[in-house]
This record gives C-alpha cells, sequence and structure tokens, in this order.
C-alpha cells in the first residue's frame, strides 16, 4: 500500500521528477564513465606497456571524483529542496491525515530510492555507451595498431558508482528528514502562497549599471590581455574580482536596459507578448543575478577546462613527430666505445630480421680548425646519409669535400640543432663523441621493440663501462599519449560536471518560476492569448536563462582562451578547431539537453493550469 | 437591428448519468447593442455559468449563443482564443490585472496580442485613461494602485480592443462603496459616451441599480426582467431589492 502510494507519487509528478532524474542520471553517467577507464582499450594498452602515467592518471581520476561527487551531492539536494517546495501542500495534507513525520519520512525516501534506483540504471547504461565512446575518441587520436575492442562493462566501476550515490541520497534523505521534522503544518498547506515582493527600480538606474558593468569587464579583459593569463600577482586578483563584478552587474542590469532600449521600439516593444516577456525577465532579476553569476562562472570553468584541456593535447601531439623521428635510437655516450652495431650483435640480436633499415654512426667533437667551421658537433658524410636514407630523406654531397652546417635530426633525442657534416676522411682528425644507433623496425613494432629491449638490456649488462641510452618512438608515442589522456580526461571530467551543475541549477530555478506563472497564463488565455504566442514567450524566457550565461561565458572564456592559446602555443601547435568542436559538441549535449527538458516541461505547466 | 448578443433555450448540465445537476435549465436573452444589463441571482442560480458560457470558456450542453450573429458552438481551438480576443472584453472580480507589467503595459497587451499595429497604441491607450481617469496612474504596477484604480485599468484593458461585447463578472465584488460607485459611474459613462454594450453579472442590488434592464436567474431560469425605463436610479434600486427579497422569500419557503 505504501509503496504504491510512493510509485504512483513518482509516476504522476514524472514532469517535475524530470529534472531531477535527469541530473542523477547524468551524474552517475559522468561518474560511471571517468572510474570505468581503467578497463578501456587505451588504457589497458598504457597498462600493457607498463607505462608510469596509468597508475598517475587512476590517481588523479579517484581524488577528482570525490570533488566531483561533492559538486553532485549539492546538486542532488538543491534539485530535492526544489521537489520539496513544489509539494509542500501535498505532505500537508498527510500530516492533516494523521500520517507521522516518521512516515511521511519513509514515504519520501521511498519515492527517492525509485527515482534513484532508476537513474542509476539509466546512468550506467549511459555510461557504458559513454565510456565506449570515449574510448573510440581517445584510439582515435593515437595511431597505434589496435588490439581487439569491443564494449565493456565494468562491474567495479559500476558498483564504485552505486557506493557514492548511495552516500549521497544518504545524505538526501537525512536532509529530508530534518526538513520535515521541522516543518510546521501552517507553512506547508500555505506552502503555495508567497510573498514575493515586486519592487521595481527606475530604469535609468538599470542603463547606469550597465554601462558601469561593460566598463569594468572592459578593463578586466584589457588587463588579461596585456599581462597574460599566468602571471599570478594582486593584479591578478583585481583583474578576477573586475571580472565577476562586471559580470554581476551586467546580469543584475541587463534585463532593465534591454527594457528600457526596446521601449524606443514600438515594433519591437508592442509586439505580441514581447512586453509580457521582458517585464518577466525583468521581474526575477532580483532573486536570480547572483544565481546567474555563479552560472556564468562555472559555464566558463567549463568551456575553459575543456577547451584547454582539447588544445593542450593536439599541441603535447605535435610534439611526438619532432622528438621521434626514429622507430628506436641507441646512444654510448662512451668515447672509447665501439660502433653500436656490433655491440648488439653481440647481444645476439638480427638486426637485418628486426630492422628492414638501420645505420650505424659516430659523431665527433668539431674542431673549427680541422673543418674551418664553428659548430658543436660534426658527423661523417656516409653516417649523415645513412641516418637521413631511414627518414627517407635525399643523400647529401659535399662539392668540392667543403663541410656543410645541416640540422636535420640524427636520431631520436640526440639534441643537436645545428652540425656540421665532413667527408668521411676528415674525421680521423676528429676526437669521438657519441656512438648512435638507429632504426626502423621490420614487421610489427612491438615485437621488435621487444627484441631491440632486450638486446639493450644485454649490452648495458656486457659492456657495463658504456653510457646508454635508448629512445624509441613507442617509448616516446605511450608516455605522450599518457599525459594527453590524462589531461583530456580529467578536463572533460570537470568540464561535463561544472556543465552539468550549471544547467540543472538553471533547469530548477526555471520550473519554479514556471510554476508560479501559472496563474499569469491563466490570465492572458482568459485574454484570448494564442497558445502558440504563449508557448513563444515561455521558450523565449527559458532561452534568456540559459542563453545569457552561456554568451557571457562565452565571451569570457573567448578572450581568455586567446589569452591562454598564447601560453599553449609555447608548448606546440594550438588545434583551435577541435578544441572548439569538442567542447561545442559537449555544451550542445548538455546544456542542450537541459534546456530542452526544461522548455517541454514548462510548456506542460503551461497546459495543465486549464484542465 | 440584430441584438449582439441572442442566447436561446440554454440549458448546461454537470455530471454524468445518475447524478447530473442542472445549472442552466433554458435560458434565453438578448443584449441589443449600447445597452447596459445586469443578471442577478443567488449563488448556484447559474449565473455564473452563463457568463462562461458566453465567454467561450464553457461549452453549453444545449442551445445557442448568438454573437453579432455568429453562433459560438461552430468555433474551435484557434477561433475561439481568436473570438475571445476581438469580440469579447472582461472584466472580473479580482481584476486579474499582470503582476509585473505597468498599468499601461497591461492596457497595451490586450492591443498587441490582437496585433494591432505599434503606432497606434499608446494614443489607444491614453484614449482609454481618459474616459476612465487613470492617466495618473499609468505608470504604476498594479501592486501601487488602489483596487478601484486597478479594476479601472482592468476595464481600459477590456475597452481598448472595442470588443462587441463587454462581460463583467462582479466587477464591484472585492471594491469598497466608493470605489464601486465610482467604476459603475464609468461604465454608465462608458455606455454613453462609447456606446458600450455591456453584461454584468451581480448579486448586488446596488450595482444592479445602474443598468438599463436586470435579468433575474433562479434554478437556471429566468425568472423575471426589470426595465429601468426613465426611472430614477434610487426607485429602480427599491424595485430591484424587492424582486431579491422575493426570490430569498421563496427559497426560505423551500427550506
Amino acid at each position: 500500500m505504501f509503496s504504491k502510494l510512493a510509485l504512483r507519487n513518482v509516476t504522476r509528478s514524472v514532469g517535475d521528477y524530470t529534472v531531477y532524474f535527469l541530473t542523477i542520471a547524468f551524474g552517475v553517467c559522468l561518474f560511471y564513465t571517468f572510474n570505468s577507464i581503467e578497463g578501456q582499450g587505451a588504457m589497458s594498452f598504457l597498462a600493457s606497456a607498463d607505462n608510469p602515467v596509468v597508475g598517475g592518471i587512476l590517481a588523479m581520476i579517484n581524488v577528482f571524483s570525490v570533488f566531483v561527487s561533492v559538486v553532485l551531492a549539492g546538486l542532488i539536494l538543491y534539485a530535492n529542496n526544489f521537489l520539496i517546495r513544489r509539494r509542500k501542500r501535498e505532505l500537508g495534507t498527510y500530516f492533516m491525515l494523521g500520517m507521522d513525520p516518521g512516515r511521511v519520512s519513509r514515504l519520501l525516501l521511498l519515492e527517492t530510492f525509485f527515482i534513484g534506483l532508476a537513474a542509476l540504471a539509466v546512468g550506467l547504461v549511459l555510461g557504458a555507451l559513454l565510456s565506449h565512446g570515449l574510448s573510440l575518441l581517445t584510439l582515435s587520436m593515437f595511431q597505434v595498431p589496435m588490439m581487439e575492442f569491443h564494449l565493456s562493462f565494468s562491474v567495479e566501476a559500476a558498483v564504485k558508482t552505486a557506493g557514492y550515490f548511495a552516500v549521497i541520497f544518504l545524505i538526501v534523505i537525512f536532509f529530508n528528514n530534518i526538513s520535515i521534522s521541522r516543518a510546521k503544518l501552517i507553512d506547508l498547506m500555505q506552502g503555495e502562497r508567497k510573498n514575493e515582493e515586486l519592487k521595481q527600480r527606475p530604469l535609468a538606474v538599470s542603463v547606469v549599471l550597465f554601462l558601469a558593468g561593460a566598463l569594468l569587464l572592459g578593463a578586466a579583459y584589457a588587463l588579461l590581455m596585456i599581462r597574460g593569463i599566468l602571471t599570478i600577482d594582486p593584479l591578478w586578483f583585481l583583474m578576477l574580482g573586475l571580472g565577476t563584478l562586471g559580470t554581476l552587474l551586467i546580469f543584475r542590469s541587463l534585463s532593465g536596459f534591454v527594457l528600457r532600449m526596446t521601449q524606443n521600439q514600438p515594433r519591437l516593444y508592442y509586439k505580441g507578448l514581447n512586453m509580457f516577456t521582458l517585464r518577466q525577465w525583468m521581474s526575477r532579476v532580483h532573486s536570480t543575478y547572483l544565481s546567474m553569476t555563479v552560472i556564468c562562472i562555472m559555464l566558463l570553468l567549463a568551456i575553459g577546462i575543456t577547451a584547454c584541456s582539447v588544445g593542450l593535447n593536439g599541441a603535447i601531439d605535435s610534439m611526438t613527430a619532432d622528438e621521434a623521428v626514429y622507430d628506436c635510437t641507441m646512444q654510448d655516450y662512451n668515447e672509447e666505445g665501439e660502433p653500436l652495431s656490433d655491440r648488439l650483435r653481440a647481444a645476439g640480436l638480427n638486426l637485418d630480421g628486426v630492422f628492414s633499415d638501420w645505420h650505424s654512426g659516430v659523431l665527433y667533437y668539431n674542431k673549427s680548425e680541422v673543418t674551418g667551421v664553428e659548430a658543436e658537433m660534426a658527423v661523417k658524410l656516409s653516417d649523415y646519409n645513412g641516418l637521413m636514407a631511414i627518414q627517407g630523406l635525399p643523400a647529401l654531397t659535399l662539392e668540392g669535400d667543403t663541410p656543410q652546417i645541416r640540422s636535420e635530426e640524427l636520431g631520436n633525442r640526440v639534441g643537436y640543432r645545428e652540425y656540421v657534416v665532413i667527408p668521411d676522411e676528415m674525421a680521423q682528425k676528429l676526437e669521438v663523441r657519441r656512438f648512435v644507433f638507429s632504426g626502423s623496425y621490420a614487421g610489427e613494432a612491438m615485437e621488435a621493440e621487444a627484441q631491440f629491449q632486450a638486446a639493450f638490456d644485454q649490452v648495458v649488462e656486457q659492456y657495463s663501462e658504456g653510457a646508454y641510452t635508448a629512445h624509441t618512438r613507442l617509448e616516446t608515442y605511450l608516455d605522450l599519449m599518457g599525459n594527453k589522456i590524462l589531461v583530456l580526461y580529467l578536463g572533460l571530467y570537470l568540464g561535463a560536471t561544472f556543465l552539468l551543475a550549471s544547467a540543472a541549477v538553471l533547469a530548477l530555478q526555471q520550473l519554479s518560476q514556471a510554476a508560479d506563472n501559472t496563474g499569469r497564463y491563466a490570465i492572458l488565455r482568459r485574454l484570448g492569448t494564442p497558445e502558440r504566442m504563449m508557448e513563444r514567450s515561455v521558450f523565449h524566457q527559458i532561452a534568456l536563462a540559459f542563453g545569457l550565461p552561456l554568451l557571457l561565458a562565452l565571451v569570457h572564456a573567448f578572450v581568455g582562451m586567446t589569452s591562454a592559446n598564447q601560453i599553449i602555443a609555447e608548448v606546440g601547435k594550438v588545434d583551435v578547431t577541435t578544441s572548439s568542436l569538442i567542447t561545442a559538441a559537449l555544451l550542445l549535449t548538455i546544456y542542450g539537453g537541459y534546456f530542452l527538458a526544461t522548455f517541454l516541461a514548462g510548456r506542460r505547466l503551461l497546459f495543465l493550469k486549464e484542465k | 437591428m440584430e441584438p449582439i448578443l441572442q442566447v436561446t433555450d440554454l440549458t448546461k448540465t454537470y455530471g454524468g448519468r445518475g447524478s447530473a445537476t442542472t445549472a442552466l435549465a433554458g435560458v434565453s436573452l438578448a443584449v441589443e447593442k449600447g445597452e447596459f444589463v445586469g443578471v442577478m441571482g443567488a449563488s448556484g442560480s447559474g449565473k455564473t455559468t452563463l457568463l462562461n458560457c458566453v465567454s467561450t470558456i464553457d461549452r453549453p450542453t444545449s442551445g445557442s449563443i448568438r454573437v453579432e450573429g455568429f453562433p459560438l458552438e461552430k468555433l474551435k481551438g484557434k477561433q475561439l482564443a481568436r473570438f475571445r480576443r476581438e469580440k469579447l472584453g472582461f472584466i472580473f472580480q479580482d481584476c486579474n490585472l499582470l503582476d509585473t507589467l505597468t498599468a499601461f503595459e497591461n492596457i497595451a497587451l490586450a492591443l498587441t496580442i490582437c496585433g494591432a499595429p505599434a503606432g497606434r497604441i499608446p494614443d489607444r491607450v491614453r484614449e482609454m485613461a481618459q474616459l476612465l481617469e487613470i492617466e495618473g496612474c499609468l505608470q504604476k504596477y498594479p501592486y501601487q494602485m488602489s483596487g478601484g484604480q486597478q479594476q479601472r485599468v482592468a476595464a481600459a484593458r477590456a475597452l481598448v480592443t472595442g470588443p462587441a461585447l463587454i462581460l463583467a463578472d462582479e466587477p464591484t465584488g472585492a471594491l469598497d462603496s466608493k470605489s464601486a460607485k465610482l467604476l459603475l459611474e464609468r461604465f454608465q459613462y462608458l455606455n454613453q459616451a462609447a456606446d458600450a454594450t455591456l453584461l454584468m453579472v451581480t448579486h448586488d442590488a446596488f450595482t444592479a441599480s445602474y443598468c438599463h434592464r436586470v435579468i433575474f436567474l433562479q434554478d437556471g431560469q429566468v425568472y423575471l426582467e426589470l426595465e429601468r425605463g426613465t426611472r430614477s436610479r434610487k426607485s429602480f434600486f427599491s424595485d430591484i431589492i424587492r424582486v431579491v427579497t422575493e426570490l430569498g422569500g421563496e427559497s426560505a419557503d423551500v427550506l
């Protein structure tokens, strides 16, 4: 009987629960996705190569998960409060009928439980899909030969997610109990009545405030662009303060400013319900401008973090090609050594089997009295041509045996920006500096790499007088891949969480206002307002609430990113298009989803009253 | 000339088989252009149902309602909304002004909903405000005005679109006697000066005494009609009181 009532309550107020449900489901989905990455294709590939970044990524995800769960807990509490407020009267009726607070609490608990369970299930399914999508995205970023890959479900991550959300629900239930045991019947029964005072200030004040806000923002932008984003000193905090205050002032005064401006445009002002829409917006400002500011800043963080992480990713990517021009490079810093090809052979490596192309060479100290050229290092023409051939570069001829300055990479992390190429016989007059060996793998890279690594270890052991290093493309790649995944995952995780939080808060705010508006729409309907016109007004109001913080956040983000990209550009090439696209996709999905849900629910409330 | 409003044999029953309640049991009446007609009756006599049917908020069970000769039962959905905003003006007991808009905007809204050309809106609003003597509070919000002022703003909103028929539901119900008198005098003036046709539902004899004609309803039927003719308002008022007492007496007999 009791659970039947709870179930009926849930199904009956499905509309009210939509946003609540959506918030939990998205939260679960995010949480699962990022906690399940351990078993994902890219990560298991990294783990199989014993990459130390893996542990780091997992640890960071764990730490961030705690932070994210705190944000989600706050969000779910907020959504829950909204529901309780909407149902004050109903709860009051239960009390009137003689239900004791404990039973009412249990009723709410059951409802929350049903919703939570459903949202958990939906969230996990969504999470499994998203996790798959994230894997594909990650994989598409690397040209690594991929192992077999299929849709997987991580039980461990699911249990962890369920555990975190169970704790969040316990907190929600705890707060529900408090608010119910404290509630007075009179307040519950008159919960519908509101003493909202409509204070309207002169429009001229709005105009002044708006201009002041714009000025402050301009100053903050100027500071940012001139000083850069990373000069953290008192002025940096001043910039932050100016920006925040400017945003606050703009949200506080924008509606009045627009209203004032529109009043001078009779064609716009006296068209359909425009007048009503603008006044509705204006009447809310006093209760919403603070939250609008917070939401705008959260959106800015979401956009900034996502775009930066994606951008940084692209920058890291462009470093790979420069750092690893050969499949593998081995060096011996011992000046008294011998050609590395001999040592590798002695260690049992079948050079011609493992490598499709290889070259073993010597680097010399340059003497300008011998070569006639100022440079740090010299290399024989035959070695130079041999190494270039592996890269597929054309051979060099020294006209009249004149040494020539070159700058091509002679190996992975050999590290000379400029050196001199000399005729082979000139080398006899120079001292050996280093031995290098570079090669291209024949056949499967991972297999060849394993053989090379084994031989390398053998050489290190057998000829311990040498000072060896080895840098392979695969290794560099895995390192970079780890860093990329770390940056990308954490960025997306935080960005999506902030986005979710701001969209959910907006949606709940709009819905609680829509409920207050039913009376106003009833008046409009009696005046014979066409339904379409009212729908449009609802759409405009919700679009304003969602669009304005986003718009301002985008402007902030644009200025901020312009500044940040200058720094990212120092690390590597900035790919603005990709980062913008991924950020936009994320925005569209989460923010757009909430916008649509809010509009549909708002429209439903509009139709509700007449029946 | 055809009457503005022609109600013929109107019935309205609520509820299903077995437990049907008859709110209107065959009401016929007509309102001519430029008339100011009152409808009186005790609670449950069907006067609000009648008003709801005429204002297209409710649909009658049988019978017909014609406004300017056009039968309302043929209207559906969008046409209904259009009919409401173009042909009818409403004044309610709780004046139903939008609290977020100024008086000026409340009146103008009725015009913008009809899609009136923007250029003419301010003038028409001011014209109406002059008629109702509310020019002083056009820039005020509803909460800054007295009940009487609010009701007159509502009247201006109802009139500004030039509707064929103005329906008023207990317009003085929430007003003190002084404001009520002011409002009714304005109604009278509008009726004479602007040739507005009014149908007013009330249970208050004093309010009804401002009408040209009062129709009394009882148990969903027309009980009696009183014409004011050339009499003074006071003598009309005593007549109304007499009928009201009569009606009350009859129902007392039933008890």
